[in-house]
């Protein structure tokens, strides 16, 4: 069934508000603090830096608060959730280092609840809204859940916190709310715009209720609300203390200077840079199961002076699948990027740096999608293939510049190798989760260093993955092995950082098996680009062996290290797929690399040998990428070498040995 | 002002952009690999990085295109794709 617009859902079409027009909205149903310019102005350096500090500091007690009371493994262990302090209209003043996606568009949200709760039910002390609308803000899809909280200082509304996370499951077709066959929302879990769940210090039970109901593990979900409320719990004690200490007006003060610096010092780094615009496109393969089409994501970045332009014309229009992202989705594809390579020496405010930017994009395409478009996977779909080309053209931008293209980074990763779990666990109760290994995805190559080798996600600075150990215990499930694959960092000159692989089998579960999602993308084209000639990482690729004599294997005493010593029916997974796993199934996941810088020949020939050496690079793809021959002895044979670069230098550009370029 | 564009590309005041290993003639400003040789070749060719033909999970063609400069020959952009769609990788800098 095709898509069909829904009258009144345009409530819900949030944009960024400026703060003049919020307080315009707002009138007197909530006293919002203020503080006059001239105490921003008197703000001595050291108050300024301390404060400052402090700010940054809080945010990383909400993180610890979250993952303390959280249950689950997503936050717990892989660090899949954000925090925000934002100022009274929500304008953000100190991101958390955690998925800076997710916390990309908390402001909005925020801003939202402000203009549209103030007067009914209204806003009011030891209030909490809790929003999974990404067409609001406050996330990326509806998994992501953010919860918000203003914080009164002498009866105004002098700030808000905003705590979001991942949540394991909130209903829809399938478990994980990850519907692979969704053409449209009404597949997947139910957005909910921001609703006072928390009131005066309470948790609201009909509210909890109605939040809860929705899904496979309302316990886990539960456990999550309460982690996200003392995380902004924890926050209003620090900031009161704070305030306390040195004075709301200066506190506030301190929130506007924090902005104002970040725009300004990234004002001055963009003058810095030569004008000038660069393209890009990121593609995604299939947007839903059975769909085997390519869609993609066109950006130009303008630079002129000290200002961006991301103009996303071109865009393809918004497709029946879970791909989609919305407005908000698309902003937390780009803010990682500015944040991670372009402001590292910066406050990370967003609220001064979006004051830098400008966003061009059409309603109706697959990174601002209108409802009901499908938006389950937007987070890793077109909300991360808007970051793979705000990557490439940010780094082609800072690599003009002598000094700043020393930041500049390739594509990391591609996208997030999506596998689900869900059944019966091995202590007899229901259990979802989505796998987080591809947190230890490669990061892309620099200008000067090859990539770190399943360094992480670069939206995720603080990103980790659990330990084998720790998902063994969590969850019905043994491991063959998880290690880094070979080849699959992007070749270059400086090579991306490599990912890696898992192999594991259900294990232990009641039912004997677990059921299966896999939303994983990059198979039929990688999706890490390279940058300066530097080839993109590898693919994807997902593999399912069904009745393998895995068991007999280990009561030989023997683990399989490779597929091939495994018997049983082998099958390439497609890019969205949903089944069961039986006991004797083995499922094998190969993640994304980062995409290389530089071409691959003018590679130093030792530092190729140290990669064979070190499994990084194989024999096959030493000589036949990057034209080194190594030795039975592991080192680097020169003349050889200096034969095979010749002719592949010839033969990669279609010419024969004698043939003259054109 | 001469600028870098790149690792492998550098711009002259006059806009023209040249290869800075060997100092072809590429292009200029607004089109700075108007002159570089461009090839299509199967995906694989990029290596074993590549797990598995496109044709298993996708119907348009992919294929992996890389430019190089005429000269010598250095890989200045490299890019798996679908073949039915022109390369959507540009950069222009402003001469100044």
């Amino acid at each position: 069934m095709p898509v069909i617009p829904v009258a009144g859902s345009e409530k819900f079409a949030n944009l960024p508000t400026t703060p003049e027009e919020t307080r315009r909205i707002v009138g007197d149903s909530v006293r919002l603090h203020d503080v006059d310019r001239s105490v921003v102005d008197a703000l001595d350096p050291l108050t300024y830096e301390v404060v400052r500090h402090r700010l940054t500091s809080i945010t990383e007690e909400m993180g610890e608060a979250l993952k303390r009371m959280s249950g689950s493994v997503v936050v717990t262990d892989c660090n899949d959730f954000d925090a925000a302090i934002m100022d009274e209209v929500g304008d953000v003043v100190q991101v958390g280092l955690y998925n800076t996606e997710l916390a990309a568009s908390l402001d909005m949200a925020a801003n939202w609840t402000l203009r549209n709760r103030c007067a009914r039910p209204g806003i009011a002390p030891g209030d909490m809204f809790l929003c999974n609308d990404p067409w609001v803000g406050g996330g990326l899809h509806q998994n992501d859940t953010s919860l918000f909280a203003p914080l009164f200082v002498d009866g105004e509304l002098f700030c808000w916190t905003g705590a979001v996370a991942h949540q394991v499951d909130l209903g829809g077709v399938s478990p994980g709310s990850w519907s692979v066959g969704a053409t449209d929302v009404f597949w997947e879990s139910l957005p909910t715009p921001p609703v006072k769940i928390v009131e005066g210090g309470e948790i609201r039970q009909d509210i909890e209720d109605v939040w809860l109901r929705r899904s496979r593990v309302p316990k886990l979900v539960a456990l999550d609300l309460r982690a996200k409320i003392g995380a902004n719990n924890v926050a209003h004690e620090r900031l009161r203390a704070l305030c306390d200490k040195y004075g709301a007006d200066v506190v506030k003060a301190v929130m506007r200077r924090t902005m104002d610096d970040a725009e300004q010092r990234l004002r001055a780094k963009l003058r810095e840079i030569p004008d000038g615009s660069w393209s890009s496109v990121a593609h995604q393969d299939s947007a839903r199961s059975g769909d085997r089409g390519i869609y993609r994501i066109v950006l130009t970045l303008t630079k002129t002076d000290d200002r961006l332009v991301f103009d996303f014309t071109g865009t393809d229009p918004q497709v029946d699948g879970l791909i989609n992202c919305t407005f908000a989705g698309l902003r937390g594809g780009i803010m990682p990027v500015l944040l991670t390579m372009v402001c590292g020496d910066i406050p990370w405010a967003c609220g001064g740096i979006y004051r830098c930017i400008e966003i061009i994009s059409e309603p109706g395409t697959i990174n601002n999608c209108t409802f009901p478009a499908g938006i389950g996977k937007a987070s890793v779909a077109s909300g991360w293939a808007t970051t793979n080309v705000a990557t490439e053209c940010l780094a082609g931008m800072l690599d003009t510049h002598p000094e700043h293209r020393k930041r500049l980074m390739s594509v990391c990763c591609g996208t997030w190798d999506f596998a689900l779990l869900a059944g019966v666990d091995q202590r007899g109760g229901g259990f979802v989760t989505m796998l987080c290994d591809s947190m230890a995805g490669g990061l892309g190559a620099r200008s000067d260093s090859d990539g770190v080798d399943t360094g992480g996600l670069a939206c995720i600075p603080m990103g980790r993955v659990a330990d084998v150990e720790m998902n063994e215990f969590a969850f019905p499930m043994l491991y063959l092995w998880r290690r880094e694959e070979p080849d699959s960092g992007g070749p270059g000159r400086f090579r991306g950082g490599v990912g890696a692989s898992s192999c594991f089998i259900p294990y232990d579960s009641p039912l004997g098996g677990v059921h299966l999602v896999v939303s994983a993308p990059g198979k039929a084209l990688p999706l890490a680009g390279g940058l300066s000639g530097g080839l993109p990482a590898g693919t994807q690729h997902d593999v399912l062996v069904r009745n393998t004599d895995v068991h007999a294997r280990f009561a030989a005493g023997r683990i399989p290290a490779s597929l091939d010593e495994l018997a049983g029916t082998t099958d390439l997974v497609p890019t969205h797929h949903e089944t069961d796993l039986g006991a004797a199934d083995v499922y094998y996941t190969h993640w994304q690399g980062g995409g290389g810088y530089g071409d691959p020949l003018r590679r130093d020939p030792a530092a190729v040998a140290a990669d064979v050496a070190a499994h990084k690079v194989s024999p096959a793809g030493a000589g036949d990428v990057y034209g080194v021959v190594v030795d039975d002895r592991g080192a680097v044979d020169e003349d050889a070498t200096t034969t095979r670069r010749a002719a592949l230098r010839r033969s990669r550009a279609g010419l024969g040995a004698e043939e003259v370029p054109a | 002002m001469t600028v870098h564009i790149d690792e492998n590309l550098v711009q002259d005041d006059a806009g023209a952009v040249n290869c800075r290993h060997c100092d072809a003639a590429l292009g200029v400003a607004q089109q700075p690999l108007r002159d570089a040789r461009v090839r299509e070749s199967d995906p694989r060719t990029a290596g074993p990085s590549v797990r598995a033909d496109s044709g298993h999970f996708a119907d348009r063609p992919v294929v992996l295109r890389q430019t190089f400069c005429p000269g010598c020959l250095t890989l200045l952009q490299s890019e798996i794709v679908p073949g039915d769609e022109p390369s959507g990788r540009t950069r222009s800098v402003v001469a100044r």
